[in-house]
């Protein structure tokens, strides 16, 4: 039962992760970032590269941990950059950017993917166990060393940049274009360079995603397509825009994956977290964050 | 002198033509009434001077730096860069943030340049000029009233550390007292070598409280006032 809430936690960790950058992506500058997977997978690529050159300098221990953890993030940052450059700079004042956006990184998404196996090849590249490979024994149960650090660094992130988003005067700006465009432009808001800035501070919590997830399944060219599926489930879910709901709705599909997977089938969990999101938007059309914050217009 | 000097302008939205040719000098320490009814071009003129308008053309002086000129898309894309010249709008329907707090709405005033330093002063001043605020600091301005909304939105503007204030229709929707006093106030802030243009549809209110009036018709500016809305008594104090 313990294990499965652990697994539980490390999946919702690191989902909210891609979640909360879907989220932010939309609410502030209303694209619906299909190239996250894309983007995602950069950080892990990115990772890999920099784990060779390591080991070739022959840098091990915590240097080399932190090292793959903020070259991953640094990769996926600029990769959101580029995914701006491309379907947000030049769309965005014109008519109907949510659809041109949309398609624009739907087609990034797929030729990513292409570029990737172009680049890298079909075999799947591991990344070093960042946190080691450890267990942490209690009565009959444990924890692996691997899935602790996850659990910390994912939530340590994420409270980190809802801090920031809280308290700090970039973060005040985005969440003021998040409610109100108009009147974050009459106040010298930028949506252009913001939108900019929210496109790599999502990606940058994908790469990290993409770091903690390579501790499980290795980088492969498609191994963004899962996190975004869910990913884009989750934000559904949470209400798009909402940080409560957002992570309330990445614990509950983790906990749906975890227990799925556990006593009925893996191959089921798709259906049940696809059944989840469908439920509530039925009984809640804008989702979980409505539930939970406060008024919106 | 000018501190804000529009020579041709005109400006709309698709094929809509809403100003025609407005020249109009602003000068440095004045503040000015536009008055005029409904769907006449008020609001228009006042967003294309910070560039929301579909479209626009002819020149806007502010300072003597051209911010105007010639423009067919890009709706608000230089809006950011010419209220950081120092310029502040208080857009019609208030545009506040309604998930954050009042005083998170106040502080967004200040997001440009140095004004975020002195925001603690910044934001006492705009207490001072709106005290029904200083209770609703910490509560969410979407819970606010008609009233307390127009009073954050116009004391967001009032944050930044411009020159030229342009305030929307600071009446609109609200109940005669309020609005009364919510003019007044505005009409009390010292502008220093500042200006202010005030939109409103409902002259008895700005009456004798600005230096000038300018009648809006049309898309066209009438400075005549008192013969184009025709009820204004001469002796009521104003300079119009």
């Amino acid at each position: 039962m313990i294990e499965v809430l652990i697994s539980a936690f490390v999946l919702a960790s690191m989902y909210g992760l891609v979640a909360i950058g879907i989220s932010f992506t939309w609410a502030s500058i209303g694209m619906l970032n299909l190239a996250q997977g894309f983007i995602f997978t950069a950080g892990g690529y990115t990772a890999f590269l920099f784990a060779q050159i390591a080991s070739s300098a022959n840098l091990t221990g915590p240097l080399l941990s932190i090292g793959v953890i903020v070259s991953g993030m640094g990769g996926s940052a600029v990769a959101g950059l580029v995914v701006g450059a491309i379907a947000f700079l030049p769309l965005q004042d014109r008519q109907n950017f949510r659809t041109r956006s949309l398609i624009a990184t739907l087609a990034i998404s797929l030729i990513g993917a292409q570029l990737w196996l172009l680049l890298f090849g079909p075999q799947s590249k591991p990344l070093p166990p960042i946190f080691g490979d450890g267990r942490i024994n209690f009565g009959d149960t444990g924890i692996g060393v691997g899935q602790l650090g996850t659990i910390i660094v994912a939530s340590l992130m994420l409270a980190l940049v809802i801090m920031w988003m809280r308290s700090s005067r970039s973060g005040l700006q985005m969440r003021a274009m998040m409610m109100n465009p108009l009147g974050a432009a009459v106040v010298g808001v930028s949506v252009r360079t913001t939108g900019m800035r929210v496109l790599a501070i999502s990606g940058a919590l994908s790469g990290l995603a993409s770091v903690l997830l390579a501790q499980i399944f290795f980088v492969s060219p498609t191994s963004g397509v899962q996190p975004l599926t869910v990913g884009l489930i989750i934000s559904l879910a949470g209400g798009l825009g909402s940080i409560p709901g957002t992570v309330a709705a990445a614990g509950l599909i983790g906990l749906a994956e975890a227990v799925t997977a556990r006593y009925l089938q893996q191959s089921l969990v798709p259906f049940v977290q696809f059944a989840i999101v469908v439920l509530i938007l039925i009984f809640r059309p804008r989702g979980l964050g409505g539930l939970l914050e406060d008024v919106r217009e | 002198m000018a501190i804000l000097e529009l020579a041709g302008v005109s400006a709309g939205y698709g094929p809509v033509r809403v100003l025609h040719d407005i020249n109009l000098q602003i000068n440095a320490g004045e503040r000015v009434g536009l008055v005029g009814l409904n769907g006449h071009g008020k609001s228009t003129l006042l967003s294309t001077i910070v560039g929301l308008t579909g479209w626009q053309d002819g020149s806007i002086l502010f300072e003597g730096r051209e911010i105007g000129g010639r423009r067919t898309h890009g709706v608000g894309r230089r809006t950011p860069g010419i209220v950081r010249q120092g310029i502040a709008l208080a857009p019609q329907g208030d545009a506040i943030f309604p998930g954050l707090s009042v005083k998170d709405n106040l502080d967004s005033g200040a997001y440009t340049g140095p004004s975020w330093r002195s925001r603690k002063r910044r934001r006492d001043h705009v207490l001072d000029v709106f005290p029904p605020l200083a209770k609703l600091l910490g509560q969410s301005a979407g819970t606010l009233s008609g009233g307390e909304r127009r009073m954050v939105s116009v004391g967001r503007a009032l944050m930044s550390d411009s020159k030229v204030y342009l305030v929307d229709e600071p009446s609109l929707g609200l109940a005669p007292k309020i609005s009364l006093s919510l003019v007044t106030a505005l009409c009390n802030i010292d502008l220093g070598d500042g200006a202010m243009i005030i939109a409103e549809q409902n002259l008895p209110l700005l009456d004798g409280k600005v230096d000038r009036v300018l009648g809006m018709h049309a898309g066209e500016l009438k400075l005549d006032v008192g013969e184009a809305l025709g009820d204004i008594p001469p002796s009521s104090g104003g300079h119009y």
